[in-house]
C-alpha cells in the first residue's frame, strides 16, 4: 500500500473522501488476513503475467461484459475501445441490459466467456474479489495516474490487493426545477429547518414538496442513505451496511422517527411509482424537490435543461452535511481471464483521462474519475457533482451497493413497507434484524 | 318474455364490460407504441395525442437488434418443437400401445416433471452444462460448452415440454383402438412401421394442437435463456426485450413496440392455427 500512487489534486479525488475510505480499507486489511487462507488464492495464473504498464505489447481476442443497455453509454463505451491504442486486440462488447446482468453476474462470472466485465465499486467489488471470483490488477495500479486515494480505497478488497478499475461515479442530491425557484422565489436551504420552511413554502404554494417514487424498491433506499448519514454520521452508516449493529438500535430507530416527521411532505402512493414518473412530476411543477441521482436529467431533455440541485443540508451540526451516495461504476477482471494481458493493458486504457473524457463525449451524465479529465466540456450539473464529490468527507456507494445483495432487497421490502404504515416501524425493523443476522451468517 | 330476457341482458352487460377491461391495457399498449415518450410522462398514457409516429418501432427494431434475435429464436424454436414432439410421442406410443409393468411409473415421472419448477434444477442444470465441452461451432455453440450454447437452449426446452406432451399424446393414443395394431402385426408391420405408419398419421391432429402450444410456449420462454445464455447477442428474441430497458431510464413506448413487434409472430401463428390451439388446449384440460 505504501509505494501505490495516492495523489491528491483537482477534482474528483479530495484528501477528506481519500482518508476516510483509506482508513477503513486499512482496518479490514489486518481482519482479512486470518481469512485469507482459507479462502484460498484463485488466481495464480495470472501470477506469471508481468505487466510492465505499456499499452501495445498484448494481442488476439478480448471480450467485455457490457451492462450499458442504454444508448448513450453504450456509445460511450464504444469510444473507450475505439480509442483503446493497441490495434492488435481484437475487442468484442457483449451488452446484456441492466437489470438481467446484474441478476446474473454470478452466471456471468462462472461462465468465463468475457475477460473484463463492467461493475461497481466498494462492497460489490470485495464481495466477489473475496470469493476469488476476480483477477487481482494491482499491477495495473502500479501504472494508474490521476486516480486519487479515494478510488484506490474503492477498489481494494479485504486482502489490500486492487480488484477494480473506477471510470466515473454520479451523485445523488436534492434535485429541482431552476425555473419553479425563481418563480417562486425559492432558495436552496442550508439546514434542516431551512429544507422544512421551504417544504412548508411550497406546500402552501399547492405543491407538493417531495417527490417520492419507489417502484422496484431502490429509489427511496437514496433517503434512507442521506437521513442515516446525517443523523448518525457517515462511519455508522457503513458500519450498518456492513452488519456491524444491530436495527433495533435506537439510532436506526430516530432515523425512521425523522423520516415518518417528512413523510407529510412527500407525495403518497410512492410504491407504486416509477422514478420517471417522478421526474414527470418535478418537471410539470407538481413537486418542488427530488431526491435521487444526477441520472434524473436523463428522464426528459426539458428537465436536464431546467434542473438543478444541492446537496442534502445537515440535520445534526455535530455531523454536519459532508457525507452523500455518490456511485462509482467501473470494470474488473475475471478470475481467470482468456487473455489476461490485453484485460490488463484495457483497464489500464480505461483509467486514463483520454479514455474517459472519450466515454463522457458520449455519456455527459456521470463525472470522469481521472482528475486530469477534461472538464472544461462539462455541463453545469456535472461541474457541480464533481464539486460535490470533491468537498465531500464520507462517499458511500448506495444502500444496494454497499451491503450484500440479498440483505438490500429485504431493506427494500421493510422501507417500502415503512413507508405504506409507519407505525409498524419497531416490527418491521426487529425483522429485519433477524432476516441481517441469517444473511450475514450465510456469507460469513 | 322479459323474464327472459334479463339474464341475457345481464349475460352480455357482464361480457362486454369484461371484454373491455381485458382490452384497456391492450389497447393502451398499441395506442402508447405510437406516441412519443416526451408527450405520454407529461400528458399521461390516456391522452389525446399531438404525434403519432412508427419512430418507437423503427428504434425498437434498431436498438434491440430484432433482425439477427428472431433468427435465433427460429433456430432454436423449430428443432426444439420438433424433437419434442418427436420424443414424446415415441414414450407416449410405448406406453399406450404396449403393457409394460412400468407403464404407469413411466407416465407418472413424465408427468411429475411437468410440474417441477424450472427454478428447482437451474443450479445443478447451469453446473452440468458448465462442465460439458461442445465443439465451438459458429452461431450453434459459440461458448465452446453446453451453457451458452442454441444446442443446450434446445435441449432444456425439448426435455421441459417433453413431460407434458407425453401425457396429452399417451392420452389421445390410449383413445385409438387396439385392433388397429393387432391388424399391423398380424400383417406383419415392425414396432417402428406401428408407430411410424399407422398411429403417428392418426395422432396428426393432436400433434398439430400441440404444435401450435409449443410453438408459443418455447418462444415464450424467458427463463432458461436469461439463465443460460450469457451473451446478449445469442439470446432469444423474448430474452433479448429487456435490452431496450436501461440501467435507470426506460423510454416505455420503445418497450411498447418492440413488445407489439414480438407478440406478432404468435399473433399470426394463433390466427392461422386457431382451431388447433383452442383443440390444444382443451386436450390437456379434459382428457386423463
Amino acid at each position: 500500500m505504501t509505494t501505490r500512487k495516492t495523489e491528491i489534486g483537482g477534482y474528483p479525488s479530495p484528501a477528506e473522501w481519500a482518508r476516510d475510505l483509506n482508513r477503513r480499507t486499512v482496518l479490514k486489511g489486518g481482519v482479512a488476513l486470518a481469512g485469507l487462507s482459507a479462502i484460498g488464492v484463485s488466481c495464480g495464473s495470472d501470477a506469471a503475467t508481468e505487466f510492465t504498464g505499456s499499452i501495445g505489447d498484448a494481442g488476439g481476442a478480448l471480450t467485455i461484459g457490457s451492462n450499458a443497455s442504454d444508448p448513450a453509454p453504450q456509445a460511450g463505451l464504444a469510444a473507450v475501445v475505439a480509442s483503446f491504442p493497441n490495434e492488435d486486440v481484437e475487442v468484442t462488447i457483449n451488452t446484456l441490459d441492466h437489470n438481467t446482468y446484474q441478476e446474473n453476474i454470478n452466471a456471468i462470472l462462472q461462465a468465463g466467456e468475457d475477460d473484463v466485465l463492467a461493475w461497481f465499486a466498494g462492497f460489490r467489488n470485495k464481495f466477489f474479489a473475496d470469493q476469488g471470483l476476480l483477477g487481482d490488477i494491482s499491477d495495473v495500479w502500479d501504472q494508474v495516474d490521476g486516480l486519487g486515494a479515494g478510488f484506490l480505497a474503492a477498489s481494494t478488497a479485504t486482502d489490500g490487493k486492487q480488484y477494480f478499475m473506477p471510470t466515473s461515479y454520479y451523485t445523488w442530491a436534492v434535485n429541482y426545477s431552476k425555473s419553479l425557484f425563481a418563480e417562486k422565489g425559492y432558495s436552496e436551504p442550508s439546514n434542516v429547518d431551512e429544507l422544512l420552511g421551504l417544504a412548508d413554502d411550497m406546500a402552501s404554494d399547492g405543491i407538493t414538496p417531495f417527490v417520492f417514487a419507489n417502484d422496484g424498491q431502490w429509489p427511496i433506499m437514496g433517503t434512507f442513505d442521506i437521513l442515516n448519514m446525517r443523523i448518525n454520521g457517515y462511519d455508522f452508516h457503513i458500519d450498518l451496511m456492513g452488519g456491524k449493529h444491530e436495527w433495533t438500535d435506537e439510532r436506526v430507530r430516530n432515523v425512521f422517527t425523522t423520516w415518518e416527521s417528512l413523510l407529510p411532505y412527500h407525495q403518497t402512493g410512492a410504491n407504486g411509482r416509477t422514478w420517471q414518473e417522478g421526474a414527470a412530476a418535478l418537471e410539470t411543477g407538481e413537486c418542488g424537490m427530488y431526491l435521487l441521482g444526477t441520472f434524473a436529467a436523463s428522464a426528459s431533455e426539458a428537465l436536464a435543461a431546467d434542473m438543478d440541485f444541492f446537496n442534502f443540508p445537515e440535520i445534526d451540526p455535530a455531523i454536519g452535511a459532508g457525507a452523500l451516495d455518490a456511485p462509482i461504476d467501473g470494470f474488473q477482471m475475471i478470475a481467470e481471464p482468456k487473455n489476461a494481458a490485453a484485460a490488463k493493458e484495457l483497464l489500464l486504457h480505461m483509467s486514463t483521462a483520454a479514455a474517459q473524457d472519450a466515454y463522457l463525449s458520449e455519456d455527459p451524465s456521470v463525472v470522469a474519475s481521472n482528475s486530469g479529465a477534461n472538464t472544461s466540456v462539462y455541463n453545469d450539473l456535472q461541474k457541480k457533482s464533481a464539486a460535490l464529490a470533491g468537498s465531500a468527507t464520507g462517499i458511500s456507494q448506495f444502500l444496494d451497493r454497499d451491503t450484500i445483495p440479498d440483505f438490500a432487497g429485504e431493506c427494500g421490502n421493510m422501507f417500502a413497507e415503512f413507508i405504506e404504515d409507519p407505525s409498524k416501524v419497531d416490527g418491521l425493523l426487529a425483522d429485519l434484524e433477524e432476516k441481517k443476522v441469517a444473511i450475514f451468517a450465510d456469507y460469513s | 318474455m322479459t323474464v327472459k330476457r334479463w339474464p341475457r341482458v345481464l349475460a352480455h352487460v357482464f361480457l362486454i364490460a369484461l371484454a373491455v377491461l381485458w382490452l384497456v391495457p391492450l389497447v393502451g399498449m398499441v395506442f402508447t407504441s405510437f406516441r412519443p415518450y416526451a408527450e405520454t410522462s407529461i400528458d399521461g398514457f390516456f391522452s389525446w395525442p399531438d404525434s403519432m409516429s412508427l419512430d418507437n418501432f423503427r428504434n425498437a427494431w434498431d436498438r434491440g437488434e430484432m433482425g439477427q434475435h428472431f433468427i435465433v429464436t427460429i433456430a432454436l424454436v423449430v428443432p426444439a418443437v420438433a424433437l419434442t414432439l418427436l420424443f414424446s410421442s415415441m414414450v407416449a406410443f410405448a406406453v399406450s400401445r404396449f403393457s409394460w409393468r412400468f407403464n404407469i411409473a413411466l407416465l407418472m415421472l413424465f408427468t411429475a416433471g411437468n410440474l417441477l419448477p424450472p427454478q428447482a434444477i437451474i443450479q445443478p442444470l447451469f453446473q452440468i452444462y458448465l462442465r460439458i465441452p461442445l465443439p465451438e461451432i459458429p452461431f450453434i455453440s459459440n461458448s465452446g460448452e453446453l451453457r451458452g450454447s442454441l444446442i443446450g437452449l434446445i435441449l432444456i426446452n425439448t426435455a421441459f415440454q417433453s413431460g407434458f406432451c407425453t401425457f396429452v399424446l399417451a392420452n389421445y393414443m390410449k383413445t385409438l383402438p387396439k385392433e388397429l395394431n393387432e391388424a399391423a402385426m398380424v400383417d406383419g408391420a415392425s414396432v417402428w412401421r406401428q408407430y411410424w405408419q399407422i398411429v403417428m398419421p392418426l395422432t396428426r391432429p393432436a400433434l398439430a394442437a400441440l404444435a401450435t402450444l409449443e410453438f408459443a410456449w418455447i418462444y415464450n420462454d424467458y427463463f432458461w435463456a436469461v439463465a443460460l445464455i450469457q451473451q446478449g447477442d445469442d439470446l432469444p428474441i423474448t430474452s433479448s426485450l429487456r435490452n431496450l430497458s436501461g440501467e435507470f431510464f426506460t423510454d416505455e413506448n420503445v418497450v411498447a413496440a418492440g413488445s407489439l413487434i414480438v407478440v406478432l409472430p404468435t399473433l399470426i401463428i394463433y390466427l392461422i392455427l386457431r382451431r388447433q390451439f383452442i383443440g390444444g388446449l382443451s386436450l390437456g384440460g379434459t382428457k386423463g
